[in-house]
This record gives structure tokens, sequence and C-alpha cells, in this order.
């Protein structure tokens, strides 16, 4: 948990310290009536001026709020513990407890909270001493359901079924490990709790139903004054103002508390659009449909930004399949996403260019550039569940895709929207097109996503890990698909992946990808028979081998793009490093027309026999 | 199937509420007619007090009485006031329409204030009008309704004598002055409900923006205004919905307080009334009425959110 | 060998009792598997998702009731022990879940999580847990000195050691892998999937390892298991299987991976769609729907489990049709 901000801790707790220390203030008694000085001013002797019957405000606001709070805490506290208590038991034990507690409180939650304690005071009677039963039986719901849904999602955590897998006992297991998973939750609910009861306990008592006359309250105040606000308003905006204040800073403490407790809510940055660096001069390949040029991707961090992506250079032909191969953090995804605008909101593209055709995409305006994706240059990514909108059909949103870059009427864009369901292979299309997402299988998900993709008959498909998420069986059909719509339309392709028998199968030329850089780029056929950079060899030899023996395992991790070493990214992992590795970066050097490598030591790869590559 | 089972367990749910209201005020120790006769602190004749047990059915068994009212129930009849002898249906759904407009006024300038605003603040997450929007809900949400009312009347009634300080003319009657006297209450439960949309809208929106499918949309080229509203706001509804949906079944009761500041004839005046009276048949009707409509608010809105995510109809 | 534990016509439904009978149909995860694990051995459980592996997994550990069958360990009947019998199982079976992230407490030291089934066993006192936890991070490939550290502060493969040395911690005997190593970079399950052969050298562990990936499975396991809608497709040597797969699914899954070497890309057997719903299973053989080979006689009765070779079996009713043989391709396919 991380800490609470300490203003709105600092102004509660000095409105309880006050309430704590009324009776030592010297303050005049709060019920002494003064009946000639009704509605006085203030004065030194009544601070804040005399009320309706001439009692002094400033005592009855302090009481009040002693009155006030002590309510509120004893019934959040008998809540929270009785309720806590009755939602663990129920989540954690299930069965006839589940059924008792949490029906009995999806039963009181039936009743609007201020509806039940009005009907429990008309058979209890007014007074404070039923007002804390009331209100704790008013949030006593909340709690049980907060954390049994707490519980829930614990329960079925791996890491709970792994306790229960070594035998460690139930009881056991929910004090170690569900409740300190609660805790947070309940400390939201219990600040909320807190603050809902000084309002309900205020307005009960400006009913007539809560605290009795002539005890100070602020809801009994605002009542009196209410029949004098014409003529002297101070009485009313007193403890309009204290009670205001209070539940003011009693929420803010529970924004805070929230804050602290849940982990997401941290503001990304701003955007930043363009970048202030210059086009680099480079000349690209001859023929190429995309050309990514020294492309760097920085995030801004509090300590300053880092680079997940450096200085990164490929190109893909019209009707050539490039694939981009690499673990997690080597910056693959966010390449192929900033060559769309597509980066996540930290990150932004700081040097480099993307040239597809004669455009440059990095300082296109997002206008511009809306009008090429999804038209000439498509994308589809890893998880298609997530990445179809849940609540639109299916055809809805290939629709969507035609008809926002082509002007069809509706109905022609969704027998167009049919016609392309049909032709990546989904079975009844006509049908399917008015499925939602979770209706449909993981494949067929996938099968979608690329009818959506290929809508417009883009040159250039962008496919980010597209298979990962499915069974080898559809990853087959996936695969088929592509090369199959690939042949049909000309299209490039760009394959994203940390799977290189994948990248066998269906590239022409690879990327090798570690910690952010290009490390190896070329010819399928060459990179897998004789690779040039000992990552490369490293990665292949992972991969288990096709006579069943054990394969060979890379050690260490990939380094992380804020800890990078000085000199080669991979130096710390390789078994083929000398002292010059370590001392500079090396540079992307060309070992034969178009395979480059980032090792020093190529030419000593080169002469290795054909299957061996660099040592690993 | 699904909207099926949901009706199911709503008539359930009814059920249970009217017998939980039948047995608590039979359950709570102590004689209901003595207690009802005993204002004041004296001791009420005895013959009086079994009259009033025989009007009650007091003297028959629980059961009797039980089945008793349920049999009424079902015929629409919630028995009879203690204190005016009038029919307590009468009465309720006399009341019940002004209770519904000022829930629905409300409603309607919480939804076109809090769900713009929040989706506005949330799109310039972080900027000036996010702050400035974020801490005026914040202050709208810590005024209690009745503090707001009262000011209001202060301010608009007794200071600047723009709008009536309360009290309720038929429409038919006085269509201006109908319309003065609902919007300054209307206004005063917003101030309660439209930061809590707007809260509600603003966290969802930054939660759905992240999403992958958002990514789709502009991976496909859909131009901002389509993002934005097909596949932000629409997404961001379904938790906005679930939250006005407990907002408003909570105001079924809650409008007791600006009910009474307003001195406005509505339902929960009605039962603060009865229970001031100790009127048991008024009060057990007026908190069934508003159970029931409340089981059937959460049941429309189940349906709602239906609508809004095709997720659930699954389940 | 002798089976450690053998499982006998396990059977698990989900669902389907519903309150008031609205449940709709049951799941039926797995139908009548029988599978054993000698002593020492790996064997691997192969499937794709909806084939009930991972279910398997679970009820063999009697983490989740069967609905049918028997499992035993040693011979002794384990379904449905309670208490301390119960807590004694424990003791010798363990599992290795797939999630290095969700498979441990964010919120407490991996010591702590490591000494858990120690001191439920009252297999080390207080005062000896923090040797234990080091020898095991030891053996585990973990510097001791990490003993003291949350889990977000380390990678996921070193996860993955950390929730290896927990479930070694009680000494078990037999540990199920629940896809141990497919949450991980290909350079890192290449570590993990060392360690596993590693300790199952030292320790003579038996192993069930459960996996959608054939090549890992081949690199480590002694015998496979093809797992299909909750029913065994065929079962044999691990050499066996791969080299020459009988059953017409286990050869689509096998010519569906795909080949690291770009030179041989293989003909593919392309299955059509997708696997049918485990709640409304094809009559027959469950494979049938999208088999090349399926004829008429298919839909009649469920194949049993014939001899094919040593240790090898298979459910298929054409296995020792011409038209299978082990070259042969189905017709209309490439």
């Amino acid at each position: 948990m991380r800490r609470i901000n300490p203003i709105p801790l600092a102004a509660v707790g000095i409105i309880a310290l006050l309430a704590l220390l009324v009776p030592y203030l010297g303050l005049p008694d709060p019920v002494r009536i003064d009946v000639p000085n009704r509605l006085a001013g203030p004065s030194w002797q009544h601070l804040l001026g005399q009320d309706e019957v001439g009692r002094d405000i400033l005592s009855r606001l302090l009481w009040g709020a002693r009155s006030s709070l002590t309510v509120a805490l004893l019934s959040a506290t008998i809540a929270c513990v009785i309720g806590t208590a009755l939602g663990v038991m129920g989540g954690f034990l299930g069965g006839v407890v589940d059924l008792l507690t949490i029906r009995a409180a999806d039963i009181v939650l039936c009743f609007p909270p201020l509806l039940l304690a009005l009907l429990v005071v008309t058979l209890l009677g007014p007074g404070a001493a039923t007002l804390i039963p009331v209100l704790a039986l008013v949030y006593l719901p909340g709690f049980v359901r907060v954390a049994y849904a707490g519980v829930l999602s614990v329960r079925h955590q791996e890491y709970v079924e792994a306790q229960r897998a070594l035998g460690v006992g139930k009881l056991r297991i929910m004090l170690r490990t569900v409740l300190p998973n609660i805790g947070g939750p309940v400390l939201v609910q219990f600040s909320l709790a807190m603050a809902s009861a000084v309002v309900l306990e205020s307005g009960l008592s400006f009913l007539g139903l809560g605290v009795v006359p002539p005890s100070p309250s602020w809801g009994l105040m605002i009542g009196a004054a209410r029949s004098t606000m014409a003529q002297t308003p101070l009485p009313l905006l007193w403890p309009c103002l204290a009670l205001t204040l209070t539940v003011l800073s009693m929420n803010a403490l529970c924004d805070a508390v929230r804050a602290a407790v849940d982990p997401h809510g941290v503001p990304p940055r701003q955007r930043r659009w363009l970048l202030p660096a210059l086009l680099p001069g480079l000349p690209f390949r001859a023929g190429a449909s995309l050309a990514v040029r020294d492309l760097t991707v920085a995030i801004d961090t509090p300590a300053g930004a880092v680079r997940p992506v450096r200085s990164v250079s490929w190109s893909v032909a019209p009707g050539e399949t490039l694939a981009i191969v690499g673990e997690s953090g080597s910056g693959k995804s966010l390449t192929g996403l900033a060559v769309l605008g597509l980066l996540p909101l930290v990150a932004r593209p700081e040097e480099g260019a993307v040239l597809f055709g004669e455009r440059e995409l990095l300082r296109m305006d997002e206008a511009a550039l809306r009008r090429l994706r999804g038209a000439e240059l498509a994308m589809i990514f890893q998880d298609p569940m997530s990445s179809l909108n849940p609540v639109h059909r299916i055809g809805t949103q290939i629709v969507e895709a035609i008809r926002a870059h082509r002007p069809l009427s509706r109905r022609s864009a969704w027998q167009e929207a049919v016609a392309l369901l049909a032709r990546v292979g989904i079975p009844d299309a006509a049908r399917r097109a008015r499925s939602f997402p979770h209706e449909l299988s993981g494949g067929m998900r996938q099968r979608a996503m690329i009818a959506m993709a290929i809508a417009n008959r883009p040159t250039l498909l962008i496919a980010d890990e597209p298979t990962t998420a499915l069974d080898v069986t559809i990853q087959a059909q996936v695969l088929e698909l592509l090369a199959e719509l690939k042949a049909e339309n000309g299209m490039g392709l760009v394959f994203i992946t940390h799977a290189l028998p994948v990248v066998a199968e269906i590239a022409d030329r690879v990327v090798v990808m570690y910690a952010g850089e290009v490390v190896e780029h070329g010819p399928v056929a060459e990179i897998f028979t004789r690779p040039l950079h000992p990552y490369t060899a490293a990665l292949l030899r992972s991969a288990p081998p096709e006579d069943g023996s054990l394969p060979q395992a890379i050690p260490g991790t990939v380094p992380l793009p804020q800890h990078l070493p000085a000199g080669c990214a991979f130096a710390p992992r390789c078994v083929s490093r000398r002292d010059a590795c370590e001392a500079a970066p090396p540079p992307l050097e060309q070992a034969a027309p178009g395979h480059d490598t980032r090792c020093i030591r190529w030419r000593e790869w080169q002469r290795l026999p054909v299957t061996q590559g660099a040592e690993a | 199937m699904w909207v099926l089972r949901r009706i199911g367990v709503a008539l359930v749910l009814v059920w249970i509420v009217a017998s939980v209201v039948f047995l608590a005020i039979r359950l709570v120790p102590g004689d209901p007619a003595e207690i009802m006769l005993s204002q004041g602190g004296v001791s009420p004749d005895a013959a009086v007090v079994a009259e009033l047990r025989d009007q009650l059915g007091l003297d028959r068994s629980i059961w009797d009485q039980y089945r008793a009212n349920f049999q009424g129930l079902l015929s629409g009849d919630l028995g009879v006031s203690l204190t005016d002898q009038a029919s307590v249906s009468g009465q309720v759904f006399a009341r019940l329409p002004r209770t519904l407009e000022l829930i629905a006024v409300a409603a309607l300038v919480s939804v076109l204030t809090g769900i713009p605003l929040g989706l506005l603040a949330a799109l310039r997450r972080g900027g000036w009008f996010d702050r400035l929007a974020m801490g005026l809900a914040g202050l709208s949400l810590s005024v209690p309704v009745f503090v707001v009312g009262t000011l209001l009347v202060l301010v608009f009634a007794q200071w600047l004598a723009l709008l009536p300080a309360g009290g309720f003319t038929p429409f038919r009657t006085d269509p201006t002055r109908h319309v003065a006297q609902v919007l300054m209450p209307a206004i005063t439960i917003a101030s309660s409900l439209a930061p809590v949309l707007f809260g509600m809208t603003r966290a969802a929106v930054i939660d759905v923006i992240t999403r992958d499918h958002v990514r789709t949309a502009r991976a496909k080229g859909v131009a901002p205004a389509g993002v934005v509203l097909r596949h932000v706001l629409r997404n961001a509804l379904i938790p906005v919905v679930t939250v006005l949906a407990l907002h408003l079944g909570t105001l079924l009761g809650g409008t007791v307080l600006v009910e009474y500041v307003f001195n406005y004839p509505g339902l929960s005046g009605l039962l603060v009334d009865a229970v001031n009276a100790r009127d048991y048949p008024m009060v057990q009707g007026v908190v069934l009425v508003i159970s029931v409509l409340f089981v059937a608010l959460n049941l429309t809105m189940d349906l709602v959110y239906g609508v809004l995510d095709p997720r659930v109809r699954r389940a | 060998m002798t089976a450690l534990i053998e499982a006998t016509n396990l059977s698990k439904q989900f669902g389907g009792r519903g309150l008031f009978g609205l449940g709709g149909k049951p799941v039926r995860a797995l139908c009548e598997v029988s599978l054993s694990v000698a002593r020492g051995e790996a064997v691997g459980l192969v499937g794709e998702s909806g084939s009930g592996k991972s279910t398997m997994g679970r009820v063999l550990l009697g983490l989740t009731p069967a609905s049918g069958g028997s499992v035993r360990l040693d011979g002794t009947v384990i379904a449905n022990l309670k208490g301390e019998a119960a807590r004694g199982l424990r003791r010798r079976m363990q599992l290795v879940f797939q999630d290095p992230y969700s498979s441990l407490d964010p919120r407490r030291r991996v010591s702590a999580q490591i000494a858990d089934g120690l001191l439920a066993h009252g297999l080390a006192t207080r005062a000896e847990i923090p040797g234990r936890v080091a020898t095991l991070l030891d053996q585990v490939g973990l510097p001791k000195a990490h003993a003291d550290r949350y889990p977000h502060e380390f990678s996921g493969g070193q996860r993955q050691r950390i929730g290896i040395a927990r479930a070694l911690a009680v000494g078990p005997d037999f540990l199920v892998a629940d896809e141990p190593v497919s949450a991980l970079d290909v350079s890192v399950q290449a570590q993990v999937l060392a360690l596993l052969a590693d300790l199952r050298a030292r320790l003579g562990l038996a192993m069930l390892f459960i996996s959608h990936d054939l090549p890992v499975v081949r690199s480590l396991c002694d015998r496979v298991v093809v797992l299909y809608l909750g029913r065994v497709m065929e079962e044999g040597p691990a050499a066996a299987v791969f080299e020459r797969p009988r059953h017409p699914y286990t050869r689509a899954l096998l010519s569906a991976a795909p080949n690291i070497d770009p030179l041989r890309r293989r003909r593919r057997i392309l299955l059509r769609g997708d696997p049918p719903s485990p709640a409304n299973p094809p009559s027959g053989c469950v494979f049938r729907t999208r088999c090349a080979w399926a004829v008429a006689a298919c839909a009649d009765a469920v194949p049993a489990l014939d001899v094919a070779g040593p240790g090898h079996r298979v459910a298929c009713i054409r296995v020792d049709d011409p038209e299978l043989a082990p070259d042969t391709q189905p017709d209309g396919h490439q």
C-alpha cells in the first residue's frame, strides 16, 4: 500500500481532535438557554453568536461534532467488523453460510438506506442510542458484499490454490492470505461508511428522528435555524459549514485511501504528437512498401526517459513477409505500434522516420494518418477477445472499418462485411456477422479481426503476435489464411512474434530484436542455417529440437531498458563475448548483401559450417 | 429465459421484503396497538386498545394475520390509515406520481450534466477543466441535500424571491407554478446525483480508453468522434448505468429530506408523518410500495444492462 | 515399473446442477480417462484448450473432486479422503502452476510462501525454516539472499523457480506441472525445462507434465497421453507417438506445429473448424467431426483404446486401415 495523502488525513484528524477535546475547552454549556439574548450576534463570550433560544453556537457545534462522530465511528465499526466477518465466511466457506449471509445482505440492500433507517426508528423510537444500531444495519450489507467479492476474487487465485495443494489449513489461509488481500477495499468501504453516517445522522436529526433535543446535533441546529433564517442567516450557516467541511474532508480522505490502496490511478503524461528530430537523409530500399529508419521510442519516467526501442531500421517490399522476432522486452510490439501512430499514451517516437511510399508517417498529422490506417496500412493484434469491442456485433465492427474509408451505404457495407467473413473462412457468415465477440471461439475472433483488417484491401498488414493466444491447430489455420490473403492481394506482411518456428514457417526475411535493438537482420534461410549473431544462435538452440533432446538455455534474463549494459546489450549473457564487446556498443554491420549483424565477431561465425553458426 | 429468471427473482424479493416488513412490525417487543395509543405518556384505556387490536386483527394468530395481509396485498388493498381512516392505497397512489416526477426531473438533470461533463473531464485528464470539474463535483457531493435545499430556499426564495420556497401545485391548475415548484427540489436532488454520475463517467472513460479495442478502432481509421462515442462512451456507460440505477433506487426513499425542506407533498412526506403518528398500516404500505418500485427499478436496469452489455445475456 | 499414481476411468463434469435446475447443460471435462505414472517417470499430457488436461491434473491431486472413477497412490485409493489423511497426501503430490504471476501471493515474502508447506506438515521448526528455505532456493538455482524479497522483484522465470521450490519443500514423490513454461520467453523456457529435468534425475520425481507444446513435451517426457474433448485419443512412448503417430488427431496436431527448420516446411493436415463444445460432444468418436478420415461407423460407438504397439494404444476404429498408414495424407489436404 502506498502512503495516504496527508492533507485530508490532517483535516479529519483536527476535526476528530476537536470533538475529543470539547469537554476540556472551557466552552459555555451547550444546552443552557438564554432567551433574552436569542439570535445575538458574535461576541467575546459567544464567538459564533447565540441560537434561537440563546444557546452558544460554537459550543453546540463542537458538541454536535462529538455526537456525530461518535455515532458514525461506532456504527461504521460495528458494521465493518460484523459485515467483513460475514462476507469472508460466506465467500470462503461457501455453501449454506454463503447463502445465508449473502442473500440476507441482498435483502437488506433492497431497502433504500434512509427508508430502512426510518423504518427501524419507527419501531425502536428516536435517539442517539437507536441511531448506532440503525446505521450499523444500513452499512452492514456494503461490508458483506465488499468482503465477499474480495474473497471470491482471491479464492480462485492460483496462490491460494497452491496453499491448498500444500495442505495449509483453511483458517490459516483465511488469516494469512485472504484477509490482507481484502484489507484495501474494506478500508475504503469503512471511510465511505463513516462519511455517509455523518450525513445520515444529521439528516435524521434534521427530521427530528435522530438525536433528541436539547442535545446538540448539526442536523437539529439546521432544522431549528430554518425558521429564523430570513432574519439572521448566521445560526443556519454555521452548522451547514461545519457539516460540509467535515463531510468534504472525510470524502477527501476516502479518495486518498482509495488512491493509496488501488495501484491504478497514476495519470499518464499528456501525449506529445510531433517530434523535433530531423528527417534522417538515408536512402531506403528501392521498391519498399514500408521502411522504418532509425526509429527510437522513448518513455518518460520520473527517473528520466527510457528508450525501449533504439535506432531500429527495416523495410518490407510489396508481397514480402518480414518477421520481427524477439522475447518480451525486446521492443518488437512497440515498433509495430509506432508505425501506425498507435503507441500507448506514455510512449512517444523520439527519433527516426517511417516511410510508407512517399509519405513519412511519424510527422504526419493525425487526420492524414487516420485516412491511411485501416485503409492502406492495417494491423491485427495478439488478443482477439480484448481487441474487439465486446458490445458491438462482429458485422457492425467490420462495417465501421469499411465506412471509415469508403462512402458506402450501411446495407452494402454489411453485405461486404458478410462476404469478408466468408472469405476468412467463417462458416455461416451471414448469421455469424450478427454475433457478439464473446459468442465466437478464439480462432473465429482472430479471423474476424483479419476480415476487419483486410476490409479495404491494404497494401501492408502488420500482425502483432496474431497466433500466440491460439491452439496449434487453429494457429495453423490462421497462418494458412494469412498466406492465402497475401498471395491473393499482393499484400506485404510484417509478422511480429516470439516464436521462431512460426517465423521459419511463414517469413521471407527476419529481423531479430534484443533489448530494443536489431541484432540481426536477413533472409530466413540464411539466418536459420548460419546465424551471424550469438543471440540468434542461442535462440535457435533454446527451441526444443526435433530429436527429443533437451533445448539449450540462455543463462540470465533480458536487461531492463533503464539498466542497459555499457557495451553490447547481449554481452552479459553471451558465451562468446570478448573484452571489446563490453567496451562499446557494437554497430550494425553488413555481413552480406541484405544480411546485417550487430556482433563484432561476425566474420568468425561466417567461416563456421552451415547449421552451426555463432557459438552460444 | 434470462428475462424470465430475473423477473422470477424480483418477485421472490418483493415477497421477502413484504414479509420482513410485516414481521418487523409484529415481532418488535410491545403491543403495537398500545404503543400507537400511548402518545404523550398516558396509559390508554384498555377497551380502546382492545378495539384497535380487533381493528388491526392483532388478536388473531400471526399466521392468520400474515395470510390476511397477503390476501389484501394481492388484491391491492393496503389497509386503512389509523389517523384519518383513509385508504392507504388511495393516499399512496395519490402521492406516488409526485415523487416519481421529482426523481425523474432530477435524474434527467443529472444525466444531462454529469455524463457529458465526465466525458469531457476524462478526455482532458489533468487539464484545468478536469481539475475544476473534479473540485466542484467533490464539493457538491459533500454538501448534504438538506443543506443544499435549505440554502437554495434562503437564496432564491428568501433573498432573491425568484422562486417559490416550496409547496406543490397540480400541473393542470397552474403549469408555470408547478414547474417552478418542482425545479428547486429537483436541482437539490441532482446536486448529489450529478457528481456521482460525473465521477463514474470520468473513471469509466479513463479505464475504457486504454483498452485494446479502442486501439483497434483507431487502427481501423475510425474518426475521433466515432472512437469516442461508439468505442469509449458506449462501453463506459455500462458501469455508469449501474450506478445510476443504484442511486435512483436510493432516491425512492431518499427524497424524504428534500420533500421535507420544500414542503413537497410526496410519498416520503407521507411516510415521515406516518412514522411520527405511529400509523403502522400507512408505514407498512409506503415502505412496501417503495420496495416494490425499488425491485422493479433494479429489474428494469438489469434488462437495460443486458442491452448495454451483450455479455451478461448469456448468464 | 509399478505405478506410483494410477487413475482409473476418471470422469469430471462441471455445472448442470444449478439452483432450480436452471444451470444449463453440464460440461464434460473428462470422460473415463485412465492414466498411470510410475516412480521417476515423466508423462506428458497433451491437448488443446478445452481438452480437459488441466482438470486432469487437479483431479489427480484431489484439488477438484472427481465425478467418477478412482485415483490410487501406491495402491491406496485416495479419492475423497478427508482430514489428516488428505493432508498427509499433500506431502506426496505437488503442483507447479502455469502463470508465474498469479501463483505467488504478491503481499508475502518468498521465504514465507516457501515455508507454508513445511509449517503445515510440521516438517521444520521455526528456527530451521531459514536454512531449509535457503537450501530449496539453492536447489532451484536462485541466490539464497533473495529469500526475503517479494515476488514482484523477480522475473517470470525466477518466479517459476520459486513456485517449484515451494512445491519441493514438502518433499513430494509426484509433481503435476501444469504448463509450467508456456508463459515464459523461449530462452527462459529452456532454463526451466532444464531445471525440471535435473530435479527429476536427482530426486527421482515422478511427473505429469501438462502442455499444449508438443516439442517441449517431447524433450522432457518418457510417455505421452493425447487428450481431445476429455477423452484419451492415443498414448504411448514419446518416441513412438512423435515418430509414428497413429491417431488422426495426433497426426494433425503434430503436423500443425510449425517446424523450426525453414528448409523442412512440412505438409500439413489442416483441421477444419473449431473443437465442438464440451457441453455438447459428438456421438461416437469425439474427433470425427474434424477428422479427414472419418467414416459413418465413427458416429456409432466410442472407440476403445486398442493396442497398436508396445505400450502404445490408440482409440480409432480405422487404426489398422491401409488408408491410414503412417505416410499417407487424407484426400484434398496438403
